[in-house]
């Protein structure tokens, strides 16, 4: 079997090494330019891409083509290893649907092959929490079966909640329902968002000053929390790490230093949606 | 009589203005007065008429005119005389002593809170004092001998005149009016010309605004007409959605529309080119229209222009402030149009109207931003019937600011956004930071002329020859340390680095504090901080 993961799910190639996973890169447009994360570039410098988004630019996304997608998983059916794909949510791009018809095709050509997916109805520091998860489980020689049984039970109870400084980026992808139209983000007014049971973006509630967002968020994973210690707690950011560094302090005062933290971050097709200077906590919960 | 009256209060005006209570320039009492009365001789130039006609002519010129809580009082009480002086062919003392009756009645009614020791005051006791049995030029001589006495008393009936030692302003600009008008009734008529005021009018385009060191900060507005093509698109199938999802990615501020096979589009974009030939894949220009966003300010040009009206949209918002950035920042925030104008300069009844006219929505919400602004905003308001005008109860910069980025444009409620919007102005405080123009004595706060004074809510609360000093002693006095948000506009006479030092040592100091800060670029003050 053959584990798949893809950019948007923050994963890097340094860990896809480590664990054997085969990576999607999902492209995003500057300009004129597509541009493919580490292909057109090693490393992703996240400084200098949100710097550019702070300065005004705006990058587009897109979804992949069903030719893309059997590039990736037609040479897997032919060598004879069956797939299994943990994707960012498919709530929020319809390239799932082009990759599903593309996936069909595949299966009517190579009868024999399985493709198994898991939708981890997230994205970023969320999507990346859940693909190391079963990463674990890949390299300690779980099934695919295995891991879906898993994932059915196990990825509603990822949350992850955050706020970012700037609106304009995700009202301009209109991919979260709920938000006011306000210019809150210039007066220090920061909407709350999370993903839902969907995989959707929804905005919650709104914090006065960073500081009071940072601690809303903390709350969270206090209150929500299930098991929060036995799992990695992520944190997706923009380029602020004054926020995360503040975030990371609270968050070990409230749970402890031993509390698993890894920081990461957001890859920039995401991260084109949320803008700079976006956090956001993914941790292990009751529920969403 | 009436003209003789501006002329007076015209080389009065700077010692009226002196009169201020507060030793910030604030509110100009005597410019106030004095553009609002001129626009009632402006009114009046090459009319010929009858008494009630000229009276009314005036008077309708004054309400248009009126800035400023002062203007707008001293209108009514134009148009109260006016009213009096309806039908009178010749005014004698007895007719013009009724209409003095009705000027006070109309003055009274004008304030829904009348406060004693003011203009209407002095107007009332003037007119009480002043003797109607002989002739006209006995009634001015005890009317002025009246009012006179009665200017004097302010200070024993308004506390803050006496602490500040002064007499009221607005009562010592309409004593000049009426000196004026006592000198003209004496055949003492001066060929003196009006003082032309700076009053804030809508220029013409400006190329000087973007030269060849500008950076293009707004990108162009584009407009055009689109015929889609048959030989390019289906047209029975065509979506002009494809269009709108186009433009929403290059540009902002979108409005796009078919009607037939033509595509009406509106778009705010930096590169309107790239724009133009990604919409030649579609059809072809009818019309095009790009205008530099920099030029183009306050001039909303297409208002009359038929082939392109903004469509209707369910909030329009007006606001005032002066200074080029807090202008800049007030609009990035959503202020369709932001009238020039503030402390020194309050605009007119009538730049409320002409900024109400270029907006089409159907509830308008204005933002004073002062309490001597708000008497014209809703003067204007009573003028204007195109649209539904809320003026908001926004006495500072910061309340207005505020109050505006928290508009939800989406939600259909009118009273739910107004409510929203009040509640968190509510919980808005600003403090301010300026020059003193003259020595007073704040609340345990010796001021020296010079110094530089931080204070809020009209209480001065700290002084300093240090700029920098001032501003954090006001705010640790305004309670920044519990607080979430903290706005600061700097003024133009701050260097940018001095205001990027306050705010790092500020940030230091309050650590749960976020700053924002803003090049306001505005005039008369220093700072502007704005805690939420």
């Amino acid at each position: 079997m053959t584990f798949f993961s893809d950019t948007d799910c923050d994963i890097t190639p340094k860990e896809c090494a480590e664990y054997g996973i085969k990576m999607i890169i999902m492209p995003y447009t500057v300009g004129e330019k597509v541009i493919y994360p580490y292909i057109d570039f090693e490393k992703f410098d996240a400084h200098s891409f949100y710097d550019m988004l702070r300065g005004g630019t705006m990058p587009t996304t897109s979804a992949m083509s069903e030719e893309a997608y059997i590039q990736h998983f037609e040479p897997e059916f032919q060598a004879g290893n069956d797939i299994l794909y943990v994707h960012f949510s498919s709530a929020t791009s319809n390239t799932f649907n082009i990759m599903g018809q593309a996936v069909d095709k595949l299966l009517a050509k190579y009868p024999g092959r399985k493709f198994y997916h898991i939708d981890t109805l997230g994205i970023t520091a969320l999507s990346y929490n859940i693909v190391l998860e079963c990463a674990d489980m890949y390299k300690a020689g779980k099934t695919a079966e295995e891991i879906v049984e898993w994932a059915k039970v196990e990825v509603p109870k990822f949350s992850m909640y955050f706020f970012a400084d700037d609106l304009k980026f995700f009202r301009r992808s209109g991919r979260v329902s709920g938000l006011a139209a306000t210019m809150g983000g210039l007066i220090g007014i920061r909407p709350i968002i999370y993903l839902n049971d969907e995989g959707k973006m929804v905005s919650i509630g709104k914090e006065k000053g960073r500081a009071k967002a940072i601690a809303r968020l903390v709350q969270y994973v206090e209150e929500l929390g299930e098991d929060v210690k036995a799992h990695r707690v992520l944190i997706g950011h923009t380029d602020c790490p004054d926020i995360v560094a503040e975030t990371v302090k609270m968050l070990k005062e409230k749970f402890g230093d031993d509390l698993n933290v890894i920081v990461n971050d957001v890859n920039p097709t995401i991260g084109s949606h949320c803008g700079p200077d976006a956090i956001g906590i993914c941790f292990h919960a009751k529920h969403r | 009589m009436l003209r003789q009256g501006a002329v007076a209060l015209g080389k009065e005006k700077t010692a009226v203005n002196d009169l201020n209570v507060f030793p910030i320039p604030d509110g100009d009492t005597g410019d106030n007065m004095y553009m609002t009365i001129k626009a009632g001789c402006t009114a009046l130039e090459g009319h010929l008429g009858t008494l009630s006609e000229l009276s009314a002519a005036a008077s309708s010129g004054m309400l248009l005119g009126a800035r400023g809580n002062s203007g707008v009082i001293l209108s009514r009480i134009f148009a109260g005389l006016s009213k009096g002086l309806q039908g009178v062919v010749v005014a004698d003392t007895k007719a013009f002593a009724e209409a003095m009756q009705s000027a006070v009645a109309e003055a009274y009614k004008s304030i829904p809170v009348p406060v004693e020791g003011t203009i209407i005051t002095v107007l009332r006791e003037g007119a009480a004092g002043a003797d109607a049995s002989g002739d006209l030029n006995r009634y001015f001589d005890t009317l002025l001998q009246a009012m006179q006495v009665s200017l004097d008393h302010t200070p024993e009936l308004l506390a803050v005149l006496k602490d500040a030692g002064v007499v009221d302003s607005g009562g010592a600009g309409l004593l000049c009016i009426f000196r004026g008008m006592n000198e003209a009734l004496c055949g003492e008529v001066s060929d003196e010309e009006l003082v032309p005021t700076s009053a804030p009018s809508t220029p013409a385009v400006e190329l000087d605004k973007f030269d060849e060191n500008s950076t293009l900060e707004f990108g162009y507005c584009t407009e055009f007409l689109l015929r889609l093509m048959r030989a390019k698109v289906d047209l029975e199938t065509f979506d002009e959605q494809v269009i709108i999802d186009y433009l929403n990615q290059v540009g902002e501020s979108v409005v796009a529309f078919r009607e037939g096979t033509i595509v009406k589009v509106h778009v705010h974009t930096f590169t309107p080119g790239v724009v133009l030939n990604e919409m030649q894949k579609y059809g072809e220009f009818l019309t095009i229209k790009i205008e530099n966003m920099s030029l183009q300010h306050h001039q909303e040009t297409n208002q009359n222009n038929a082939s392109f009206k903004k469509p209707k949209q369910k909030y329009g918002v007006v606001t005032v402030a002066s200074g080029e950035g807090l202008v800049n920042s007030f609009r990035e925030i959503g202020a369709d149009e932001v009238i020039a104008g503030g402390q020194t300069m309050n605009p007119s009844t009538q730049d409320f109207v002409e900024a109400f006219k270029r907006i089409n929505a159907q509830h308008i919400l204005v933002f004073p931003n002062n309490k001597n602004i708000k008497m014209s905003a809703e003067q204007a308001a009573s003028l204007y019937d195109k649209a539904e005008i809320h003026v908001m109860p926004s006495n500072t910069i910061g309340e207005g600011y505020y109050g505006i980025g928290f508009i939800d444009r989406d939600n259909p409620d009118v009273d739910e956004v107004i409510a929203n919007v009040t509640e968190l102005m509510e919980s808005v405080t600003t403090g301010m930071v300026s020059t003193a123009i003259r020595d007073a004595e704040g609340e345990g706060v010796t001021v020296h002329t010079g110094d530089f004074v931080g204070y809020c809510d009209k209480k001065i609360l700290t002084d300093s020859i240090y700029r920098s000093e001032a501003a954090k002693t006001l705010c640790e006095r305004v309670g920044a340390a519990s607080r979430d948000v903290m706005l600061v506009f700097y003024g133009k006479d701050v260097p940018a680095e001095e205001a990027e030092k306050l705010v790092a040592d500020l940030k230091a100091t309050y650590k749960n504090l976020e700053i924002m800060l803003n090049n306001g670029e505005q005039p008369v003050y220093d700072y502007i901080f704005v805690l939420c």
